[in-house]
């Protein structure tokens, strides 16, 4: 008699967006629109490579916040890659979003980060 | 989470009733997070009473009018109140002269989240100013050396009972690094300012025609001097047709100043002063403006103003002071800048943006797009997160 096997198939979509150079006032709107249509497309997990940026203000980190919110809403999660630059990192540290958001390292990305 | 807020909120006039006004009407629409708003507000004159716009389906707001500018007894009347709604947790929405004129009752006003946090109930204050950063002598607070001196004495030790809070926030980044380092503190974030509106203002695709209209827009008498009226003064032969507005009232700490100052400038035409301006009526003010003068002579913290001037797209003059020219780096805007003590170098800056159009539409487009960048409701989210993080740790 064959055995019997159950399977269950999960598929968990994870984007990695890994912006280059500054993200401010001026930068983030092209950033919030590209998440909102991989929110739409049923991504849950983002993670956000910001070893490149060597810019980070208020209206990125703004972005990066709105996305968090929403993803917990979805029960996903956001990760970060930690910004090498320190005009970038300023302003994670100031509003001690360092301490909200996990940071996994740039090898850890996928699949290991979740 | 149930939430209450220490604050003044319109029809109250106290400074920060606008800030207070925006925070709560975007608290409203976070039922995601918020239960339950409770507002610890000023006591009105008579006739006069507090009365909330409220959509379908947004949290409720309860006023509880519990203290009053000028009174000695706050902390122990808004402490008592507190104990009795027992709140998760209690943002203070002030800045050193929000209870009073005075030195004694201002103080003794400034250790309410103190003594609240001695309640055992969470508390979060956004700071809007610091004393390191205030000008005591442009506040009004001088006098002598010696005054300064124990005034400065008396600000340190407040300030370590501000940081008593489980959370202070506050709108510079300068501030979070002077507040790190000379007080060590560990519980002080930075929650930038945010603009009021809505990015649904479109930024003006064209420059504005007819006379010139120069706008300033806030409490007068403290840090905003007469500057701009001698500055106005000196552009009549060059624009005779420009008109100034001054839009809102005297700083509560510096009464009569705005009719000193209708005296003083009488010979001088078209200058035209509104008075208070109301929630409804701001952005027509706003809106027909060509550029938007910031006459401070002394630092005064983020600037709420600023931010609804990028809002409306407008531009902006303003003065060469660090904490000032530092946000307006920081958060991406643009303007024309004076040298704070000069009415000529003012007069030159404006001149600056009303006689080049696309100068005036450059500033006017950036600030729109800075200002949009981080709204007020935004900037709600951040504190929620926060509060939650801090609410979690409780538990």
């Amino acid at each position: 008699m064959p055995i019997e096997i159950k399977t269950t198939e999960y598929t968990l979509k994870i984007v990695v967006i890994a912006p280059q150079g500054r993200v401010d006032a001026f930068e983030a709107p092209t950033l919030r629109k590209m998440c909102e249509a991989y929110f739409e497309s049923g991504v849950t997990h983002f993670v956000f490579d910001l070893s490149e940026v060597t810019m980070l203000d208020s209206a990125g980190l703004a972005v990066l916040v709105s996305v968090l919110k929403r993803t917990r809403q979805n029960e996903g999660e956001v990760r970060l890659v930690w910004p090498k630059h320190e005009a970038a990192s300023r302003i994670l540290k100031l509003t001690k979003f360092d301490q909200v958001f996990q940071s996994i390292e740039s090898s850890q990305i996928v699949p290991k980060g979740f | 989470m149930r939430i209450a807020i220490v604050t003044t909120f319109p029809p109250g006039k106290g400074s920060l009733n606008e800030y207070g006004f925006h925070f709560v009407k975007f608290l409203q629409t976070k039922t995601d997070m918020v239960s339950e708003i409770v507002l610890f507000v000023d006591e009105l004159p008579e006739g006069e009473e507090y009365s909330f716009e409220q959509s379908a389906g947004q949290i409720p707001v309860r006023a509880v009018p519990c203290w009053k500018f000028g009174a000695w007894d706050n902390v122990l009347r808004i402490r008592r109140e507190v104990k009795k709604i027992n709140p998760d947790i209690v943002l203070f929405n002030i800045q050193f002269a929000s209870f009073a004129a005075g030195k004694v009752p201002a103080t003794l006003g400034l250790l309410t989240p103190w003594a609240v946090r001695l309640t055992g109930v969470k508390t979060a204050v956004l700071l809007h100013n610091i004393m390191e950063t205030v000008d005591l002598k442009q506040a009004g607070f001088g006098g002598s050396k010696i005054i300064e001196s124990v005034i400065r004495l008396f600000g340190n030790i407040v300030t370590r009972f501000i940081l008593k809070a489980d959370i202070v926030a506050v709108t510079i980044p300068k501030y979070v690094d002077i507040l790190v380092e000379k007080y060590k503190a560990k519980n002080v974030l930075l929650a930038p300012h945010g603009s009021f509106e809505e990015a649904s203002e479109d930024v003006p695709a064209s420059a504005p025609t007819g006379a010139p209209n120069i706008m300033t827009f806030g409490k007068f008498g403290t840090y905003k001097k007469w500057i701009l009226m001698e500055a106005f003064e000196k552009l009549q032969p060059s624009h005779p047709t420009a008109k100034l507005v001054i839009a809102g009232t005297d700083n509560p700490n510096v009464k009569g100043y705005l009719d000193g100052v209708k005296n003083k400038f009488s010979h001088v035409p078209n200058i035209h002063f509104t008075g208070y301006v109301s929630e409804e009526d701001v952005p027509k003010i706003f809106n027909d403006s060509w550029v938007v003068v910031f006459p401070y002579t002394s630092t005064t913290g983020s600037s709420g103003v600023l931010h609804q001037a990028g809002g409306f797209g407008r531009a902006v003059v303003l003065p060469k002071l660090g904490d000032l020219e530092e946000l307006v780096i920081e958060e991406g805007y643009d303007g024309e800048f004076f040298e704070p003590e000069s009415a000529q170098s003012l007069a030159d800056a404006i001149c600056r943006v009303i006689d080049h159009p696309q100068r005036m539409l450059e500033i006017g487009s950036r600030n729109y797009l800075a200002a949009n960048g981080l709204p007020i409701s935004e900037v709600v989210d951040w504190y929620l997160i926060h509060f939650q993080e801090l609410l979690n740790r409780k538990n």
